[in-house]
């Protein structure tokens, strides 16, 4: 049977679905990035055309996403000459907007998320133990004595570096871009554990021994330190979500916070 | 289940069968050499006396029509992804750290998008301003730094811009015996594989492309896969023929003929 729409209309039905959702992952991805402190107060975004551009999404769509992020508080757009959209958000990260996020993701959300994740991770860790060359253990190395562990923001950079890191070493094209695609997703949310000093010190001792595993050329040692570690954050994560249910805080009682 | 050592059916190259292999990477490396050498000797003799406009519209001109295959000649691959000018703090007295680069058309790049249109490389982008702080302690600037002579560095995957596996050319250019930046060329191992593959399948036993850490580019053998390191732990008997490529730090090799 012909059809009676209008040439392209059918797709125009589920392009408009799509474009919906889509301007709410922008949000979501916007808004992640601010309330977790990887996008900082001041800073001004990207053009809505480059935010389009590297979104892969229409400028209506980037234009909607920021409306949402302009309701939420989170950014105010500025007219004329040095224009554009920046981030208002305090440089401390929201602990009511913490709260909205982490309620707003169930825990089988993020436990399929952590283990995703730690596959991912831990295939580049034990790629890179196989294929590193001298040097690349040396290099990897230099970069970890130079990454600063002590704040919050600092750690949340360098454990996202480490990781992409791991994925270069790999030498695999697909898996750096897929760290990145992932960072970009979940980071902020994955890595928000290193907002406990201790999570800090012991991600940063973790990392070390990676290193020496990779130096070693022991591929299942560092697969198993990664995969440790991302389950050290995926508990601290869902730790912390039942506690935000249940009324309490980010932190536990005896964490000192950042 | 590992590869038999000394399989008696499969047969070996001779170091001699691998020269034509060598001279023909020699060659094609040799094209983006000359590329390079030009674009090097102009850049150099505008750096002292434009302006960053002039110098920025001085690479441009040079190095967009050879990413849009300009340069290559007909009917071969264009090995180029991305290229320029990069400038320390300095180069001139009282300028900052310059970055006069292009990338090539991408496909599906998780910072750039698809474009189809030459992209300038961002300085905006907060990861290009965190390597930006440090980049004269990257291989690709502090070698050329330290010897005064052009550089291969990997290959490697690129998570900056290219998202990609290859490999940077770098030459040093030079302002009053002082080198104040490099000119440098991104070439994709994928095209590479695509220009030199035929050479290879011309051998009669398989043989691989490898850098001077043993880094493989291109493979015809099974067991070597690209980005595997040789020789191969799991194959430490593995003895390899070897022949250098002429112009550039890389060796053809092909396993050693049983005894």
């Amino acid at each position: 049977m012909e059809a009676q729409l209008r040439p392209g209309a059918r797709e125009a039905i589920f392009a408009q679905l799509i474009e919906a959702g889509r301007a709410e992952q922008v949000a979501r991805r916007l808004t992640d990035a601010i309330i977790l402190g990887v996008l900082t107060s001041g800073e001004r975004l990207p053009s809505e055309q480059e935010l389009a551009r590297r979104f892969g999404v229409a400028l209506i769509t980037v234009r909607e996403g920021l409306v949402i992020l302009r309701e939420s508080g989170l950014v105010e757009t500025r007219r004329g000459r040095g224009g554009g959209s920046f981030v208002i958000q305090a440089d401390a990260p929201d602990e009511t907007l913490l709260h909205t996020r982490l309620r707003g993701v169930a825990h089988v959300e993020l436990s399929d998320l952590a283990v995703y994740f730690s596959t991912i991770v831990e295939g580049c860790a034990e790629r890179a133990a196989l294929r590193a060359a001298p040097n690349d253990a040396d290099r990897l190395s230099e970069w970890l004595a130079q990454a600063d562990w002590d704040r919050d923001a600092g750690a949340r950079a360098n454990a996202g570096g480490f990781y992409l890191e791991l994925a270069v070493l790999s030498q695999s094209a697909r898996l750096v871009r897929e760290q990145v695609r992932l960072q970009a997703e979940f980071g902020p949310l994955l890595l928000l554990g290193l907002v406990d000093p201790s999570m800090r010190a012991r991600v940063a001792a973790c990392n070390a021994d990676v290193v020496a595993a990779i130096r070693a050329g022991d591929g299942p040692l560092a697969r198993t330190l990664v995969a440790g570690q991302v389950r050290d954050l995926a508990e601290w994560l869902h730790a912390a979500k039942t506690r935000i249910e249940r009324g309490g805080t980010l932190h536990a009682a005896s964490a000192v916070s950042a | 289940m590992l590869h038999p050592l000394s399989a008696p059916d499969v047969p070996s190259a001779s170091p001699d069968a691998l020269a034509p292999v060598a001279s023909a990477v020699g060659a094609a490396f040799a094209d983006v050499f000359l590329v390079l050498d030009d674009w090097r000797d102009r850049v150099a003799a505008a750096v002292p006396g434009a302006t960053t406009a002039e110098l920025d519209a001085l690479v441009e001109s040079l190095v967009v029509p050879t990413l849009f295959g300009g340069a290559a000649p007909e009917g071969s691959p264009m090995l180029l992804v991305g290229a320029g000018f990069i400038a320390a703090a300095g180069y001139r007295p009282g300028r900052p750290a310059h970055f006069a680069w292009w990338l090539g058309p991408l496909a599906s790049n998780p910072l750039l998008g698809t474009t189809l249109a030459p992209t300038r490389l961002d300085l905006a982008a907060r990861v290009h301003t965190e390597y930006l702080r440090d980049f004269r302690g990257l291989e690709w600037y502090r070698v050329p730094e330290a010897t005064g002579q052009a550089h291969v560095t990997g290959p490697y995957v690129d998570h900056l811009c290219t998202f990609d596996f290859i490999v940077t050319l770098t030459l040093p250019v030079l302002a009053d015996g002082r080198m104040v930046g490099v000119i440098g060329a991104d070439v994709s191992v994928t095209r590479l594989e695509q220009a030199l593959l035929p050479v290879l399948l011309g051998l009669d036993a398989p043989a691989a492309l490898v850098n001077s850490v043993g880094r493989v580019l291109i493979s015809t053998e099974a067991s070597l896969a690209a980005g595997d390191i040789v020789p191969d732990p799991r194959h430490p008997l593995a003895a390899y023929d070897r022949m250098p490529c002429a112009g550039i730090p890389f060796d053809v090799i092909a396993r050693r003929p049983p005894k």
